[in-house]
């Protein structure tokens, strides 16, 4: 076999046009997760009626199916029950015209959700329930309780596991290609098949993944310790 | 100043309190002593609605609060005048011993954060921790976590505070100082309902002792009288090691 080394070279090259895709797809997909996971872990936590039922009921789901099948459903199924919905309401949308990455996004975000909820629920369960007793106590609302004292530890506590799950996401936004979002993998995948020449296409992607992976772990650490100071004195 | 008139509480089919009735004047330290589950902590809970009453009221400077039906406004209007501490503590531990004092005056009562800080550090210098502005909790010892906790309930300059076991989770060489500090607060005047297993404490340090035992007040009277010549036949069954054995006490 001969291992095309400046092939794998110009692919590597060729893949970092990808980051911005990728990053873009895990940034986004993060800033939706985050606030929206976070707030279903609340609700799930005050055990409002009917709300926390039906989290539960979306957590179980997007945890229990694979990801690659929840894309093929939403991305095949949904554009086609959207646009006929649209037709019989003589909404003037062309839902086919909706770009790619949007469904990559919509799709990461919704599954990412789900994983927060469950992080962040543990999470703040990691702050005991006297500390914002003490709060309301000394004349904080529930709110400011939840703002100036369970969050800031709360999010300490959930850095090492939104570090892993951060991760993950950078290494689920490979299955965009299959929404034909052009990706490092997607582009390293049409390099691949261009030239015959899978292994060094691969190769090249796959050390791509791993700095991008050590990178933010790297950043994570930093921002951990930073925080964490009040648990060292 | 405070008065408890019937309170009641149930948790599920368990009745924790059987109506209450409790007077507490200004300058008072009022100890209240019983066995373990006899509904003092949720007593000193249900005054500032860290539990709701099931039924009762609460009298506090003359002006009357429904337990069932108090409202947002209502609770904050107690909570601004009755401070707790807890029998672990319950620091901030994200934020420094100041910080645990000033939090309440610069969130909830808007105070600038100087002015705020002057408190701070002039109630914990009365505590004794003017070296420990800047240590967070987990670095100060049980007994010192907890004399922040009384900083942190002088913040607010209360008309009362409540201590639920100020001293139960601390080991024994540490309960001393803490029991100084609360007793220092006593001889300026302040006003205190404490919850305590340490007879000595109560013996000299309070003016009137409340005696629980399975949700009502079995007897009330002054340290004197309680502990040398107690009416009721479970008051002296409770008290009997005490007195039995004074050697204990001290």
């Amino acid at each position: 076999m001969d291992f095309d080394f400046k092939f794998m070279i110009d692919t590597f090259f060729m893949a970092l046009k990808g980051i911005p895709t990728t990053l873009m797809l895990t940034v986004t997909a993060m800033l939706i997760a985050l606030p929206a996971g976070f707030f279903m872990a609340v609700v799930r936590r005050s055990k409002t009626p009917a709300a926390s039922q039906l989290i539960a009921v979306y957590v179980s789901y997007m945890r229990g199916t694979p990801l690659i099948l929840q894309i093929f459903l939403l991305y095949n199924l949904l554009p086609t029950v959207l646009n006929v919905l649209f037709q019989a309401l003589h909404i003037p949308i062309n839902i086919f015209n909706v770009s790619n990455s949007i469904y990559a996004i919509v799709i990461f975000s919704l599954c990412e959700t789900a994983i927060l909820e469950e992080v962040f629920r543990s999470a703040l369960g990691t702050v005991d329930k006297g500390q914002l007793e003490a709060a309301s106590t000394v004349g904080l609302s529930p709110f400011q309780g939840y703002i100036h004292i369970v969050i800031p530890q709360a999010l300490v506590s959930a850095l090492p596991v939104l570090c892993n799950t951060t991760t993950d996401l950078i290494k689920m936004t490979s299955l965009a290609f299959n929404m034909s979002v052009l990706d490092m993998t997607a582009i390293a995948k049409i390099q691949a098949a261009m030239q015959l020449s899978y292994i060094e296409a691969y190769l090249s992607i796959f050390f791509l993944y791993l700095i991008l992976v050590l990178v933010i772990e790297r950043i994570f650490g930093l921002v951990e310790r930073r925080l964490r100071i009040y648990q060292k004195g | 100043m405070l008065e408890l008139k019937g309170i009641h509480k149930n948790f599920g089919k368990h009745e924790i309190l059987k109506g209450i009735n409790i007077t507490v004047e200004k300058g008072d330290v009022v100890a209240i002593l019983g066995p373990s589950g006899s509904g003092k902590t949720t007593l000193l809970r249900c005054v500032n609605f860290l539990e709701r009453a099931d039924h009762g009221v609460i009298n506090l400077e003359g002006v009357e609060t429904n337990c069932k039906t108090a409202g947002k406004k209502d609770i904050l209007r107690i909570r601004k005048k009755v401070s707790f501490v807890f029998q672990n503590y319950n620091l901030f531990k994200n934020k420094t011993a100041l910080e645990n004092v000033t939090t309440g005056l610069i969130v909830a009562q808007k105070l600038p954060r100087e002015q705020a800080n002057a408190v701070g550090k002039e109630l914990l210098n009365k505590v004794g921790l003017s070296d420990k502005y800047n240590s967070y909790p987990c670095k100060l010892s049980g007994g010192q976590q907890q004399r922040v906790g009384i900083a942190r309930a002088m913040a607010t300059n209360p008309d009362i505070i409540l201590f639920d076991e100020p001293t139960s989770a601390l080991d024994p060489e540490l309960v001393g100082e803490v029991l100084d500090v609360i007793k220092k607060l006593a001889k300026e005047g302040v006003t205190m309902m404490v919850v305590t297993h340490e007879m000595g404490f109560a013996r000299d340090v309070a003016n009137k002792i409340i005696f629980m035992d399975s949700g009502s007040v079995i007897e009330t009277g002054a340290p004197r009288e309680f502990f040398r010549a107690p009416k009721e036949a479970r008051t002296r069954q409770f008290l009997k090691r005490f007195i039995d054995e004074p050697e204990y006490i001290i």
